[in-house]
């Protein structure tokens, strides 16, 4: 910042709320070198699309569920289904959305496209803006996880080093959005077995892209479950920073040494220590 | 625009959103899904091709007794002779010659066998070998004039018929059967003849059928106007 007997020549150095942190925002240091403090965790967009990804997920299996209960099972009239051993029994009302099958079809095809278009927005904004970055496997990621692992179950005292994800994390992360994927292939293919019939027999015929689908919500159903468990469970106060974007890097699970259920509640910032731990 | 349309518009846009205010949730949604309902429907047409087949293996098994039956009478539908006279197809509409064909009538036209699937909006399929008359050559024999845009099959059961787009309907796959696995239309798949097409879900294939009306215009139909979207393209 240019100064002139004290005062500034004005412009944006002149800005106030600059704070120290976030002097660094102009130029972009490579990913590799060591980059400044974050000011904030979460793009906005990586913000607004996870929770526009909550209502869509949340509809989509919602009324997926109510659909799959007009036919709770997947064989073929006259035929029978080797992998589905609840065929028959519906899913519970409570877990379904949409009243009946026509009313929940109408939610399917229509949030289907928030979904979707949701999707393409926050995977090209990642891929343009560079937060793919944390997020794309590299080597060493399986050795990472299985330190993850190990720490989880008390066997490594340490928590393992990280970037802004760990590695279980990151994969979990990772596969999302593949996974996302997966269901808008296997919904074309049960949506349009005659038109697409090419994309559909790729998927082995109508009853097992009809299966794949069912499958594939299940995996987005479990990578969500232990997603929210685990952020309640090691990381509670991330949820902030899907909100307004703010994280206290000192609170991290890593600077908190956290494991699901087991970690110390931060000690309150004190004006004579930094950050309030021990060093 | 001019004031007295003006006016309109904006009475009419209060009357929606006073409309949309006495109800939560699903109400108010309703015409959020009207429009993506709409904007399916102009993706789907786009993706139809007359050219699209669904193929069958030549040995795979029909599905045979366990191929659903269903209507929407009370009872199972079946035409009564001595109440009704003769059963007749009539086909209509815009064309140059209407047809009122006996079931003999239909027999003698060229006649399609085809092995396809039956795609059931609640998520089921089954098999079947139909045997019948391509609606494109009923259509080629009665002369279909430019006008028609839409179909409406109509049936004798209840108030039941569905009405399509004229590419759906005359896509070679498209039958009036009256057979079934190499055997006449039995009451419970809606005898003596149906419409049945893979390019469809199953409740736009209108059973016990006798009327096929070619219109300028759409006019719903028994599932469409209770909430199923009108398309229900496969």
């Amino acid at each position: 910042m240019t100064t002139v007997g004290g005062h500034s020549l004005g412009g944006a150095d002149s800005d106030p709320e600059l704070t120290p942190g976030a002097r660094g925002e102009g130029e972009r240091a490579p990913a590799d070198a060591v980059a400044p403090p974050r000011r904030v965790r979460h793009h906005w967009v990586v913000r607004v699309t996870h929770w526009v990804n909550v209502v869509g997920l949340g509809l989509m299996i919602t009324t997926g569920l109510r659909i799959f209960n007009a036919y709770p099972a997947f064989a073929r009239k006259g035929e029978s289904f080797c992998c589905y051993p609840f065929a028959g029994k519906p899913i519970p009302d409570a877990l379904t959305f949409g009243g009946w099958l026509a009313g929940a079809r109408n939610y399917h095809f229509a949030a289907m496209w928030l979904l979707f278009v949701n999707g393409l927005v926050y995977v090209s904004f990642i891929y343009l803006h560079g937060e793919w970055r944390d997020l794309v496997p590299r080597r060493g990621d399986i050795r990472d996880s299985w330190e993850m692992v190990k720490f989880y179950l008390f066997a490594r005292r340490e928590h393992p080093h990280q970037g802004k994800h760990n590695a279980l994390q990151k994969s979990a992360y990772f596969a999302m959005p593949i996974f996302g994927a997966l269901a808008v292939l296997t919904g074309i293919a049960i949506w349009k077995p005659v038109q697409l019939a090419p994309l559909t027999n790729l998927l082995g015929g109508y009853v097992w892209a009809r299966y794949w689908h069912f499958l594939v919500m299940i995996c987005l159903v479990l990578l969500s479950v232990v997603h929210v468990i685990m952020v309640f469970a090691v990381d509670p106060y991330s949820i902030r920073s899907m909100i307004t974007g703010g994280y206290d890097e000192t609170k991290s699970p890593e600077a908190r040494n956290a494991r699901p259920f087991f970690w110390r509640r931060p000690m309150p910032a004190s004006p004579r220590s930094d950050g309030g731990f021990d060093t | 625009m001019n004031r007295r349309h003006f006016v309109s518009l904006g009475a009419s846009s209060i009357a929606a959103a006073l409309g949309a205010c006495d109800s939560f949730g699903p109400k108010r949604a309703a015409s959020l899904l009207r429009f993506a309902e709409r904007k399916n429907e102009g993706l789907e047409r786009w993706l139809f091709t007359s050219g699209s087949r669904n193929r069958v293996a030549a040995d795979a098994r029909s599905s045979g007794r366990a191929f659903p039956r269903y209507f929407v009478s009370d009872s199972m539908p079946v035409w009564n002779e001595a109440q009704r006279g003769v059963w007749r197809l009539e086909v209509g509409g815009a064309v140059r010659t209407p047809l009122s064909l006996t079931l003999d009538d239909l027999v003698k036209m060229r006649s399609t066998t085809q092995k396809v699937d039956h795609f059931c909006v609640e998520g089921w399929t089954a098999r079947a070998e139909w045997t019948g008359v391509r609606m494109s050559e009923l259509a080629r024999v009665a002369g279909v004039t430019p006008d028609a845009q839409y179909v409406d099959f109509q049936s004798f059961d209840s108030d039941y018929h569905e009405s399509w787009d004229i590419d759906s309907a005359l896509h070679p796959q498209t039958l009036v059967a009256y057979g079934m696995d190499r055997a006449m239309l039995g009451p419970g798949h809606g005898a003596p003849a149906r419409v049945h097409s893979p390019v469809k879900l199953g409740y736009k294939n209108t059973k016990y059928l006798t009327r096929i009306l070619f219109m300028p215009t759409r006019s719903g139909g028994y599932w469409s106007d209770r909430g199923y979207e009108w398309y229900g393209g496969v």
